[in-house]
């Protein structure tokens, strides 16, 4: 998710230095992922922060018509109902990978016996989300069943184009390059579902396309942004 | 031949075949696709819902959930998206998941968690068609089940309180009908011109909001808003069924049927009684058949086209 809106951020080619020094301070440990801080404004989950940027008057989707917008929106919603889903899913309710992956990373600040604690606390919350939605009676299996059907919708819907509304990048884009290379690169027990997702090579050529275009840029500016934001720091 | 298939799911009023709509959009696709497909409705009997509705039987299998029991009937043959190009199936994913994500709190918040209209329709309702003792624990789980989804999927900060919560929702379901009459346009259908399994859950969810009568329906303020979504519902009541508009005719229906069919009882009744007469009057010679025979053919001429229309 944190990539999702550092993607959408670096699309918009806002004027670089304000937003990077939010981003820079968000780099910073902090209570709740994601969210950025901006002068004395906190905006945090991705559709606020579209909208608080929306206001400051740098959009990505002006150039849509309102049926694409309605297309748009319906597709991010997509992605957050199955993707974000999955994810949660994967994580916290499939046994093996709570044992071995996420109970030790999310228990890692903390002391023995909080780490404990706090990761039971976290995987029953997220249980009892599954099971109001109705994903608790879900195998793994229908999970990546249901995973490959989303991103077979979204290869569908992808087709050629180098993005989703067709030349120019959207939210829609940097919300699924997010969730895609998050899945990519993160190591779990099995490759399943980074397999499901590189059995569509437009996908893949997705998320390599936007990282080059949007990310080595950034690694050259952000030994000049950790500079800038130390001298921020002491300047306090 | 496919093997009959029986749907149980909640029955309807106020014009609808179901008020629940997932049982709905299960009905509408079958109407689409045209799939042969016995619907049971859930009413004061002892076979009470198990679980969730809708549910679909056929043969041995037993398939709960709407989407699923729509891919089975598909690989029945029974498939509405025919047409579809690859593109616009991958519409529809992303349209269901806009719906169940923005439009569905908002129903389950009309239907049950808002005070007046849960105490005064829906809990009286969905009561008055569950067993004894049964009805007094169901509608209340399927509340507390509600309230709980709610809570737990949009309840998380920055919303602290359930009526910022609710705020949110209804902002969310107002958005969502935007753009869906947005996207429908001026169109009959969100395809083109046959309905598709999107028209099937559009329809599903909207029509519960448009025609059921709750005290308090802001929601329903706003889709009356929206001209041609109340078309689109209108539309595909009317077509596929053949119920009319509003709420109160179908039972005046019902009773020109009843009448319709008396009248069909008594018409048979009659030419049977002339066809009687007649077999004696032939087989006793002295008395001229003339007049009956141009009785018989006149009151046939009048009667066989009701009767051959009528006669199932």
């Amino acid at each position: 998710a944190t990539l999702c809106f550092q993607a959408f951020l670096q699309m918009c080619n806002l004027p670089i230095r304000v937003i990077c020094r939010a981003n820079a301070e968000y780099m910073s440990p902090s209570g709740k992922l994601p969210f950025i801080h901006v002068g004395n404004q906190v905006v945090s989950e991705l559709g606020p922060i579209v909208q608080f940027v929306k206001a400051k008057g740098h959009s990505l989707s002006d150039g849509l018509d309102e049926v694409q917008k309605a297309e748009m929106k319906a597709y991010m919603e997509l992605v957050n109902n199955m993707l974000l889903t999955a994810e949660l899913y994967l994580q916290w309710c499939d046994d093996v990978t709570v044992e071995e992956i996420t109970h030790p990373r999310y228990g890692s600040p903390y002391p023995w016996p909080l780490n404990r604690i706090l990761s039971y606390q976290k995987q029953w919350e997220v249980r009892r989300k599954m099971k109001a939605i109705g994903w608790a009676g879900k195998t793994l299996e229908q999970v990546l069943e249901d995973v490959d059907q989303c991103c077979h919708a979204l290869s569908q819907r992808l087709g050629t184009q180098p993005y989703f509304f067709n030349k120019h990048p959207t939210e829609l884009d940097a919300l699924v390059f997010g969730h895609l290379f998050t899945i990519l690169t993160t190591q779990l027990i099995t490759d399943e579902l980074s397999e499901k997702v590189k059995n569509y090579s437009n996908l893949t050529a997705f998320c390599r396309r936007i990282e080059q275009q949007y990310f080595e840029g950034q690694e050259r500016d952000s030994a000049a942004i950790a500079a800038r934001s130390s001298k921020r720091s002491l300047l306090r | 031949m496919a093997a009959p298939m029986e749907l149980s799911c909640w029955g309807g009023d106020w014009g609808l075949p179901s008020l629940h709509p997932q049982s709905l959009t299960v009905m509408a696709y079958a109407k689409f696709s045209g799939a042969p497909l016995t619907v049971n409705t859930i009413n004061k009997s002892w076979r009470t819902p198990k679980g969730d509705l809708p549910v679909l039987v056929s043969e041995d299998t037993v398939i709960s959930q709407p989407a699923k029991i729509l891919n089975f009937l598909r690989k029945q043959k029974y498939n509405a998206d025919y047409d579809l190009s690859a593109k616009q199936g991958a519409d529809t994913l992303a349209y269901v998941a806009l719906l169940e994500e923005k439009l569905l709190p908002a129903l389950l918040h009309t239907f049950w968690i808002e005070a007046e209209n849960y105490c005064s329709v829906t809990k009286p309702w969905f009561a008055s068609r569950i067993a004894f003792p049964l009805s007094l624990y169901l509608p209340g789980k399927m509340s507390r089940e509600a309230l709980n989804r709610i809570l737990l999927t949009k309840g998380g900060p920055p919303l602290y309180s359930l009526t910022e919560v609710e705020a949110q929702i209804y902002r969310d379901a107002k958005e969502c009908l935007n753009l869906l009459s947005k996207r429908l346009g001026t169109s009959q259908f969100f395809f083109g011109d046959t309905p598709t399994t999107l028209d099937a859950f559009v329809f599903g969810f909207l029509a519960p909001i448009y025609k059921v009568c709750f005290p308090r329906v802001h929601l329903q303020e706003h889709l009356k808003q929206l001209p041609n979504l109340c078309r689109f519902c209108d539309d595909i009541l009317t077509c596929y069924f053949r119920l009319t508009v509003s709420g109160h005719s179908p039972a005046g229906q019902d009773t020109a049927d009843a009448n319709l069919q008396k009248l069909t009882q008594l018409v048979n009744k009659e030419s049977n009684l002339i066809e009687k007469m007649d077999d004696n009057l032939r087989k006793s010679p002295q008395h001229p058949p003339r007049k009956l025979t141009t009785l018989k053919l006149a009151a046939g001429g009048e009667e066989s086209s009701p009767m051959s229309r009528l006669s199932p």
